[in-house]
Parts: C-alpha cells; structure tokens; sequence
C-alpha cells in the first residue's frame, strides 16, 4: 500500500470501528478488505487495525483471523487463547483425552467451531477442531466487558477415529497474537496520552493552564518516552521474525501502557476518577490486554529467567 | 557499495585484525586510550573502513550514514574501542562538511578520521551550561581577525585536541542566541591554556579551558557571523544518531557479559528482564532514528526520547551490575573488577551529559507534547 492507500484503508478502518461492534463490525472488515490485507500485508493489516481497535477503543473478531493465519488454520474459525496471564496452550492432551482452560474473543459468537491449541504428551502442539457446544463457555465482564471475552473449559474424550487434530506451530501462533494486542496496547497508550494533553492544556489552575508546570509536563513526556520506545521495539519486532522478540513487543508495550496509564490518570486528576470521562475505557482496556499472551510481569520475569539461564543476550535489531 | 557488503566486509577483515587492534583488558589511562584510538583510526582509515559513508569531497569513500553506525557497533561489540571518546568525529565532522569553508573541511576531516589529529568542542561555560544562550567567551574582530578571550569547561579531550570547534559571543551582551559565532580555533595558539579536571571515575577526560587573547583568522569563521546558533542546534540531533547507536551496542555487550560474570543466584530474574528490556528499547529507538536519517530525513527534537532511554538504559545495566557484582565493584582490584567500577561511575553521568534529562524532558514536553510554553 502507498501512502494515500494506507490513509484510506486507516480511515475507512476506523470509521468502521467506530460506528459498528459485533457480527456488523466483522462483515465490515471483510467488506473493506482487510482479510485480504491480512493475506498481502500482514503487518500493515495489524498495525492498523489493532492500534485503532486500542485507540477506539473497539473490539472486533479479527484476533482469530490473525492467529488462523499465523497456525495455518482454517480462518472462518474461533482460536482459543491461553488462560489470563499465561502464554502456554489453552489444550492439553492426554491420550485421546482433552483438557481445556482458555479464553476466547469476540470471534467466538460467530463461530460454531474452535479451534484448540494443545501441548501433546511428546512436548508438540496441536490444534483440534471441536464444535462449540462440545466445551462450557461462560461470557466473561471482568475489568473490560468491551472486549467480550469468554472463559473456554472442559474435558472431552477425542473420537480416536478422528485423529487428534493437526501439527501446530505454537510459536508462531503466540508471536502473531502477541505483536496484534502489542499494537492496541501502542494504540490505547497513544489515545490515554491525547486525553491527557489536551486536559492539561485545558485545565486552568493559579491563572494558568496545568500544562505549563513542569510537575505535570514531565510526567507526559515520561509516557512519550515509554510509549514511543515500546512503538519502536515492536517495529523492530516485526523485522525479527522470531518468538522471542514477539515476547520482548509484549512485555514493553504492555509496560509502557501501565506506565503511561499512571501518568495521564494523574494529570487527568478528578476528572479521569469518573465515569463521564473516556480514559477509564482505555485504562480497562490496557489492564485486560496486558494480561493476553502473557503479562509484562510475567514475561519479564520469563525472560530474565531465560537470559540469565543462557548467560548472554541474543543478537537482535540489526541496523 | 551497499550496508550489506560493508558489513561482510568490515567482519571479515576485522576477524583477521581482531587480536591486533584490542587493548588490554582492564582500566587504561586516558593517556593510553588516545594512544589506542589513533592507531585503530589510522588502520581502519588506510583500509578504507573509516572512509565509507563520508562524502568524498572530505577524503570519503560515499555510501550511506549506516555504515558509520555499523562500523563504531562492531568495534564496541568486539572490545577494540570505547564508544565515548570513539564517536566524537560522529559530532565534529557534520559540522566541519555542513559549516567550514570547502578547502578546509578538505584538509582538516581527514586528520581527524585518519587519527592524525584529535580536535575537541568548546560549548559549555561555567556559567552556560543547559542554556547555551547565556554564551559569554567573547570574540572581538580586529584588523588581524578574531581575539577570542573568555572560558570553557568540561572541554572533553582538549589537552590532546589540536583544534577546536568554539562557540564565542560576538554580539553584544544583550544579543543572547543571535550573537554567537562557532570558529575552528588552532589549540596551539598562543594565549590558550588547559587545567585538566579529574572526573569521580578516574579520567582527566576533560578541561577548562582559558581564552587570553587567542588571535583566530577570520577564514577559520565556521558559518556566518552572528550564525553560529544554528550550528550548535544543527550538530545536537548528531550526538543523538550515530554516537548514541554506538552507546547502545556498548550497553547490549556489557549487559552480555555481565549475565555471564554475576555470580550464581545473585540477580534476581525480573530486574534481569527489566534491564534488558530498556537497553533493547533503547537499541530499538536509535535504529529507529538511524532508518529515519538515512532515509533523508532531518533528526529533531524527538531524538530527545533517545537520549532519555541513553541515560535510562545505562543507569540500570550499571545498577544491575551493582547487585550482580556488588563486591568486585565496591572492594575489587582485579582489572575487571576496576572496569566495572570505572563504568558504573560513569554511568552516573548519563543523565547529565548531553542535555540533563530534565532539559530533554522539557524539549519532550514543548516540541514533540506541543503543551506550550513552561514560563
């Protein structure tokens, strides 16, 4: 995409967000041709829509189409996540004996099948496809009801006949999960930040505005620096093509995105403690998303386990 | 030749020159560095290494900035030089080829590059530190040329510098950012003198330097007169590309090496990943900004952020490093054990030098946040 395609394409994205949720809100991204964007330029597709679905912020079935295409499933079918604050496979099989404790998106509604990811007893993944009906599914509220989560649970005796699903790359599939809710967490970060600004400027106290105390400018500048160092590693990211350096997106982004939601809650002071202002929407949004793939607390104590284990850094970011 | 050629090529030759070019282990004088530095920068520019991405009309062989950011990454990676006193070309050169007089920047940036000569920057002033407008060194034109008179300090190198880029005062007092004048002073000139200052590290690494009736030709004025403003802004977004992405491949080996050193158990595996996480944010902003320069764009302000995570991400692998190798640090002589405790203290520095990171905050906060004015 050029530019002027690319401006078209995020503005057309983000006018569809805006205005349609649920089962509309995916015809719409078909419509607008963003699974084929997917196919063409993954990257351009996710950065785009993700950063919009964290700015709205807004939901959409998209994550399923994303980890479809990262596991090589067939797309028009729900993923189930990994349980809130892990990254390890929802499924886990024993003998022809399925365990199951995992989240599913918003994806799930429209779905009549799912697709499970599961450690096999030989160290593998796989994914096996069930009817929705075969797990229990509960609708989850939680911190971000927005994000229209559910919990995914149950036990099932696989029909030996049938196999026990297809080989999964795992990896693969938890860095594309990982580098689409980095990007709305860059987004939410981004729009919690424009909140924050424009309040300050705003908001006058002493016969000034707030924005003019150094107290609170270098409190933004803190979540700048956060939030476009985060941006920048999950450029990187991209380029790296590797699990690791997906892991590393998710733990700074979702950093940074506490990081900053601290800040601009402060400087947003009373107002962004009530419920009329929009910034609890974006602070919901970041603590939920924080917890998918992984959290930052949990990744990075991952991977400081890891690199202290292999006793050196991996080589990553070449110019 | 392409990024991707120079860099087979410069890993190759400096596979086979590696265990000629390496100093000793350890804490090495000032002295000995300057020493070390030169004979590396002879080689490279004989082979050609230290030529590529200058301009030819400076004794350069062409070719894209990223091989220069590539070239100080892989001498830092492999232990040959230390990025502080390496990088300092990155600075002076630009402002050489942008400002200087054509036949000068001719005859002087090869010396520099070559190691022939060490040339040395005169901004700060005991009383002009973060604002550079309060420039007092004074230049007064005369029939001969300029009279410099006046102080600087913090000068870094100027006892081995044989030139200067200075910034003198040539307005009146009144005058603040619109009567500066940037000059390329000889450091042999007669009414110069040097006072070495010990730093809490160890070095005498950098000066005051006193101006007495310090005659400089009027051909060594560095852009126009009463200009020299937009020299000293123009050359900043320097210290924050090339040289930074050189900090950076310093902070990624130290942290290396660090996790191999520590003693067993000692770091705790969240600060662990903590650390890591910000040189790597660290690394990941600079690459952003070396891709965007390299692209034709101009760096500004929001190379800020970079030297924001500089200071971030080095503080904390030298914090780490205190925990991690807290008695080898606090009561070790062995040569490693001196560099460790020589780099942790100046680790302290890195949100002073440069801009304090309060300056770079309110920068982030006027130009990138657009929140206005702070007075």
């Amino acid at each position: 995409m050029d530019a002027a395609d690319l401006e078209l394409f995020e503005r057309s994205l983000s006018h569809a967000l805006a205005e349609h949720e649920g089962a509309a809100l995916d015809a719409s991204l078909v419509e607008l041709g963003w699974h084929d964007a997917l196919e063409l330029e993954p990257r351009t597709a996710v950065a785009t829509l993700f950063e919009l679905q964290g700015s709205t912020p807004a939901t959409s079935g998209a994550l399923d189409a994303v980890l479809a295409a990262a596991g090589g499933l067939d797309p028009s079918t729900c993923v189930v996540l990994p349980a809130a604050g892990t990254s390890s496979a929802p499924g886990s099989l024993d003998g022809t004996r399925l365990t199951v404790d995992g989240l599913a998106g918003a994806g799930y509604d429209e779905a009549g099948e799912l697709w499970v990811p599961a450690a096999d007893e030989a160290g593998g993944h796989v994914a096996i496809r069930l009817p929705a009906a075969a797990l229990s599914s509960v609708r989850i509220e939680g911190m971000d009801p927005s994000m229209r989560l559910r919990s995914v649970t149950g036990t099932v005796e696989l029909e030996p006949a049938d196999g026990v699903g297809v080989d999964l790359d795992f990896a693969s599939l938890l860095a594309a999960g990982r580098l689409a809710i980095s990007h709305e967490l860059i987004g939410a970060s981004r729009a919690m930040l424009e909140l924050a600004r424009a309040h300050a400027l705003e908001r006058v106290q002493f016969g000034v505005p707030i924005s003019s105390f150094q107290a609170v400018r270098h409190r933004l500048a803190d979540a700048l620096v956060a939030t476009e160092s985060a941006s920048s590693v999950l450029d990187a990211a991209w380029g790296e093509d590797s699990a690791f350096a997906a892991e590393l997106a998710k733990s700074c982004t979702g950093r940074s995105a506490r990081l900053a939601a601290g800040h601009c809650q402060q400087v947003l002071a009373g107002m962004g403690f009530t419920a009329e202002h929009p910034y609890h929407h974006y602070f919901r949004r970041v603590l939920v998303a924080d917890q998918l793939f992984g959290s930052s607390a949990q990744l990075t104590r991952q991977m400081g386990a890891e690199l202290l284990e292999r006793g050196g850094l991996p080589q990553l970011f070449p110019l | 030749m392409e990024l991707e050629e120079f860099r087979e090529g410069l890993d190759a030759w400096l596979d086979e020159h590696e265990a000629e070019l390496t100093p000793g282990g350890g804490v090495h004088s000032v002295e000995e560095e300057m020493a070390h530095l030169a004979a590396v920068r002879r080689q490279l520019y004989d082979a050609g290494w230290a030529r590529y991405g200058w301009p030819e009309r400076v004794g350069g062989y062409g070719g894209t900035g990223l091989m220069r950011a590539y070239l100080g990454e892989a001498l830092t990676a492999r232990d040959i030089v230390q990025p502080g006193f390496y990088s300092m070309p990155e600075v002076l050169a630009p402002t050489m080829i942008d400002f200087a007089p054509a036949e000068l920047a001719a005859e002087m940036v090869p010396r520099l590059l070559s190691g022939e000569e060490t040339w040395c920057q005169g901004f700060s002033e005991p009383g002009t530190g973060s604002n550079l407008a309060n420039l007092g060194c004074r230049a007064t034109k005369t029939g001969d040329g300029w009279l410099v008179n006046g102080q600087k300090v913090w000068t870094s190198l100027s006892q081995f510098a044989q030139r200067c880029v200075l910034l003198t005062r040539t307005g009146d007092l009144e005058s603040a950012h619109r009567g500066i004048t940037a000059l390329f002073v000889d450091m042999d000139s007669p009414g110069i003198s040097i006072r070495p200052i010990m730093t809490m590290h160890g070095h005498d690494e950098f000066s005051e330097v006193f101006f007495d009736d310090v005659l400089v030709p009027f051909e060594r004025t560095l852009g126009e007169e009463n200009k020299g403003w937009s020299i000293a802004m123009d050359l900043l977004p320097y210290e924050r590309s090339s040289s930074l992405w050189h900090r950076a491949a310093l902070l990624v080996r130290r942290l290396d090496q660090l996790l191999e050193a520590a003693r067993p158990g000692s770091l705790d595996p969240r600060r662990v990943g903590e650390v890591a996480q910000l040189v790597w944010s660290f690394r990941a902003q600079s690459r952003a900004s070396q891709r965007r320069l390299d692209a034709g764009g101009k760096l500004g302000p929001e190379t800020s952020i970079d030297k924001l995570l500089l200071g971030m991400a080095e503080q904390a692998v030298f914090d780490l490093a205190a925990e991690g190798l807290a008695a080898e640090i606090a009561v070790g002589d062995r040569p490693e054990d001196q560099r460790w405790r020589s780099e942790f203290l100046y680790s302290r520095a890195a949100t002073i030098y440069g801009g304090t990171a309060e300056i770079q905050r309110n920068i982030v906060a006027r130009r990138l946040l657009d929140l206005g004015s702070d007075r």
